[in-house]
């Protein structure tokens, strides 16, 4: 388990150990061999089904549909660190109180099954080294399985899954997919952030990879981390220690129902952006797939100069205001396909902004307000209750509107992590990422701004710290073969 | 407006349905016509007004009264008749939307619901001939049941000249990639893999196969042979390559709705065996089509919820593959947006008076499922003289939805 405390622990001792070590140059390039599969570490929270990293790893371990084939990657993956499991042994009662409870901590002979009917006592359930009825199911830990099947070591430490159990760098590639789990939950913050490890298990590789003069492509599932400054410093890092870093989520590379993308250096005046889902998480990803079609504007990405989230009624008012443009958002919303209200009753059509039906629909609707330091102004409306899918439409100057639905293919498939998944594999082979991770980066902050925003009352906020720049990538990068 | 500045007239519609209720295609298709529906990136109002509707079996459930009362132009008729005249004695609409999917009626002896898209066509004909002036005519998916009819259909248009447009969504909906058959390629052999059972789905399979294929080149040929399997014989053509494993593959790493074999994962290609536990019932109907390509529909109900095509073209490296998206209102959506694209083709056809892709295609497709049901119960290979004849230009332009 890594909590903060041990992290501070560990990254004090390595950081001293290497002081006076000269840093080497990483050694990029050795496993170019085409024959020789890629050695794949992977460190996520929660092995679960329908978990981010069970959908993800396993593409890794079984292939995934790609370019009309099944795709099986050049990668073998050789370790997988999960947290859960190291959290549920800290958690569970130590040598110490079972000792002073009078329980051996050995496993026990499975019990005979009682009578039918009868429920076991209390006391016959309290059996902490036997995964429950449901822990054995579907819903369970399937690392163990996994790792069993595919031959991967199954690690109890993040050093020691870069390592493979030697005592150096035994992988050539790191997938993280960090994400909470519901057993054994990471804490909030006042904001309601979750405060999920992904720079501390970031940090762990970076000093593996420092002390070892080492660094391999390590690719980060969606936001860097809660905090703008943790994520900035990783992408320092990564550029100090000259190893590829790729982030983000699956909208931006998913397919797109049609098929198009802001053309290389339009003039965009305005995006309107819809989605579902809760603060602090699927507003992420429709952030930076907002990000990936707004960034290809006419100068490239210039950074963000004030962010306000608002809700409630004032989302609407700011539609009035002009705020955020009505047209838009009809045009958005005619990419969808899951208009909620009278169409669930009897299948009409509606035309949710027309009929003025949104503001009965939308409870509790949420506006994220984005400025862009060159007059661009782009707006994530959170509108559970009225559809059900992520849509966009954006105004060019001198152009009709630009719009579509990004496509999220239902569970247990998920295709469009597949997309993703393609993107990553990419990274690893030619050690180059298909995109900046400076997109994730300011989505990061987008996404850390609009919260404290929200938390400051739902005030308008300055972000000086936010004048990310970029350039995006000249060739569309969603899925479109 | 015309170009001379004067107000185009909006065409009136008759619509002719079997059951107006929720989420069947009836509800779909006119409800687009009178409600509108999201078009090429705005909320999109048709040029046209539908100004009288028949509806065959009514009962608990119909929405049409609802839809009548906010769209009082929309005229509830008894007959068909009255319909199309509006009781004026004669033809009184510039277009007719029949939408005879749905409903109950009786099955036919080889077990094919007797629906009546030809009856409604007798009696809608019979106006056009009596009235001297015939209309483009919309029909949803099949002809008609019964072959001779469906071909008679066909022969009624050409013979009173008006454009009869109609078919499966399947071959106008979105494309996941966004692809398009080239134009006048050589193409060996084509596969389809869906869901649903014979006399339903197998109809949108069929579609699915023969919207890509009729591009090739040299158009369509007719079909000279078709053999159904099911059951063993399934899997034993399956195995012996009968049609390709390849494109089967190909066909599956399209779908985004692949049953994992192994329910500890989300997203895995199955075994063959994983396969046959999935799939109790699976059917294929293979066809020869005249110049050589092989053709195989395949309805692999229980492990797809969706409908995907490959192809082996000449001069490209691996399979041609594609899926044919209906974002379906089973739960993953709530509107059955793939009607949009029927709807929007469809008064293509009202405002130009002219059909926006061959009923032949349709006729073919017809045809097809009338013998495949034939093979099933026959437990043959059957040569198909009727569909040998079924030949046909494709229009160039694509007409899937890609906007």
């Amino acid at each position: 388990m890594l909590t903060r405390r041990r992290f501070v622990g560990y990254s004090a001792l390595s950081s001293s150990m290497l002081a006076c070590t000269p840093l080497m140059r990483s050694t990029f390039g050795q496993t170019s061999s085409k024959q020789r599969p890629l050695r794949l570490a992977i460190l996520g929270s929660t092995y679960r089904r329908g978990s981010n990293l069970q959908t993800i790893a396993d593409r890794f371990l079984v292939g995934y549909p790609y370019q009309g084939d099944w795709h099986m990657p050049n990668v073998q993956v050789v370790s997988v660190y999960v947290d859960e499991r190291i959290r549920r042994a800290t958690a569970a009662p130590n040598e110490f109180q079972l000792a002073i409870t009078g329980r051996a901590r050995r496993p026990q002979a499975p019990k005979p099954a009682p009578p039918n009917g009868a429920k076991p006592t209390p006391d016959e359930r309290w059996e902490p080294m036997a995964p429950s009825s449901e822990e054995q199911g579907l819903a369970s830990d399937l690392s163990p399985a996994r790792a069993q099947q595919f031959g991967f070591r199954l690690c109890h430490n993040i050093p020691e899954a870069l390592r493979c159990g030697g005592d150096r760098i035994a992988v050539d590639a790191v997938l993280t997919v960090i994400e909470q789990c519901s057993d054994y939950p990471y804490p909030s913050n006042d904001r309601g952030q979750i405060l999920l490890p992904r720079y501390d298990f970031f940090q762990q590789c970076a000093q593996v990879f420092e002390a070892e003069k080492r660094a391999v492509p390590y690719f980060n599932h969606k936001q860097l981390s809660f905090s703008f400054s943790e994520a900035q410093s990783m992408v320092k890092t990564s550029e100090r220690l000259k190893f590829p870093l790729m982030a983000g989520s699956s909208m931006p590379v998913t397919w797109r129902l049609p098929d198009v993308d802001i053309p290389l250096g339009a003039r965009v005046q305005e995006a309107v952006m819809v989605g579902v889902g809760g603060m602090d998480d699927t507003d992420f990803d429709a952030l930076e797939a907002m990000q990936c079609m707004v960034e290809r504007r006419k100068g490239g990405e210039t950074g963000v100069k004030a962010v306000q989230l608002l809700e409630g009624d004032d989302v609407w008012e700011a539609g009035k205001a002009g705020r955020w443009s009505k047209d838009l958002l009809t045009s958005a919303l005619s990419r969808s396909d899951t208009p909620l209200g009278l169409t669930l009753l009897d299948g009409r059509n509606q035309d949710l902004v027309g009929d003025g039906a949104l503001p009965q629909l939308v409870k509790d609707p949420a506006a994220y307000c984005i400025e862009y330091t060159d007059g661009t102004k782009a707006t994530l409306l959170m509108l559970n209750g009225a559809i059900r899918d992520f849509n966009i439409s954006a105004r060019l100057a001198g152009q009709d509107l630009i719009s579509t639905q990004f496509f999220m293919p239902p569970a247990p498939n998920e295709t469009y992590s597949a997309c993703l998944a393609a993107k990553i594999d990419q990274m690893y082979q030619t050690r180059a990422t298909p995109y900046p991770v400076q997109r994730t980066l300011l989505t990061t902050g987008l996404l850390e701004a609009c919260l404290k925003s929200r938390h400051h009352l739902n005030q308008r906020l300055e972000t000086p710290h936010l004048m990310e720049s970029y350039q995006p990538p000249a060739e569309s990068k969603h899925v479109r073969t | 407006m015309a170009p001379n500045g004067t107000p185009i007239k909006r065409p009136r519609l008759a619509a002719v349905v079997t059951s107006y209720k929720k989420y069947l295609h009836p509800q779909h298709v006119v409800d687009r016509f009178l409600d509108g529906y999201g078009w090429n990136g705005t909320y999109h109002h048709s040029e046209m007004d539908v100004v009288s509707l028949y509806v065959d079996q009514r009962g608990e459930g119909d929405l049409f009264q609802e839809r009548a009362a906010r769209h009082p132009g929309m005229k509830i008729c008894t007959t068909i008749e009255e319909a199309l005249t509006l009781g004026t004695g004669k033809l009184a609409v510039d277009g007719v939307v029949v939408v005879a999917e749905h409903g109950v009626y009786p099955l036919s002896e080889n077990g094919i619901m007797m629906r009546p898209h030809y009856e409604f066509f007798e009696q809608i004909t019979k106006v056009f001939r009596a009235s001297g002036r015939s209309v483009p005519y919309f029909n949803d998916k099949e002809l008609s049941w019964n072959w001779d009819w469906s071909k008679k259909m066909v022969d009624v248009s050409h013979e009173l000249n008006f454009p009869l447009q109609g078919g499966s969504s399947l071959a106008v909906t979105w494309r996941v990639p966004s692809v398009e058959f080239p134009l006048g390629a050589t193409a060996k052999e084509a596969v389809s893999v869906g869901y649903g059972g014979m006399g339903s789905y197998d109809f949108h399979g069929l579609e699915t196969i023969q919207c890509m294929v009729e591009r090739r080149k040299g158009g369509e040929t007719g079909v000279e042979w078709l053999q159904t399997y099911r059951g063993d014989k399934f899997w034993k053509a399956h195995q012996d390559g009968v049609w390709s494993q390849a494109l089967v593959k190909a066909a599956l790493s399209r779908s985004a709705t692949l049953r994992p074999g192994d329910p500890t994962f989300t997203d895995i290609f199955p075994t063959i065996e994983q396969m046959k536990a999935m799939v109790p019932d699976p059917v294929a109907y293979q066809y020869q089509h005249r110049e050589g390509l092989l053709s195989t529909m395949i309805l692999m109900n229980g492990m797809v919820r969706d409908f995907t095509f490959a192809a082996t073209i000449d001069g490209q490296p691996k399979p041609f593959s594609t899926q044919m998206y209906l974002p379906m209102p089973d739960g993953r959506t709530t509107l059955a947006s793939f009607f949009s694209p029927l709807v929007y083709n469809a008064e293509q056809m009202f405002l130009t008076g002219k059909a926006q892709y061959p009923i032949e295609r349709t006729l073919l497709t017809s045809g097809l499922l009338i013998a495949a049901i034939d093979s099933d119960r026959k437990g043959q290979r059957l040569q198909t003289p009727n569909l040998a004849a079924v030949t046909y230009q494709p229009n160039p332009k694509s007409t899937y939805w890609r906007s």
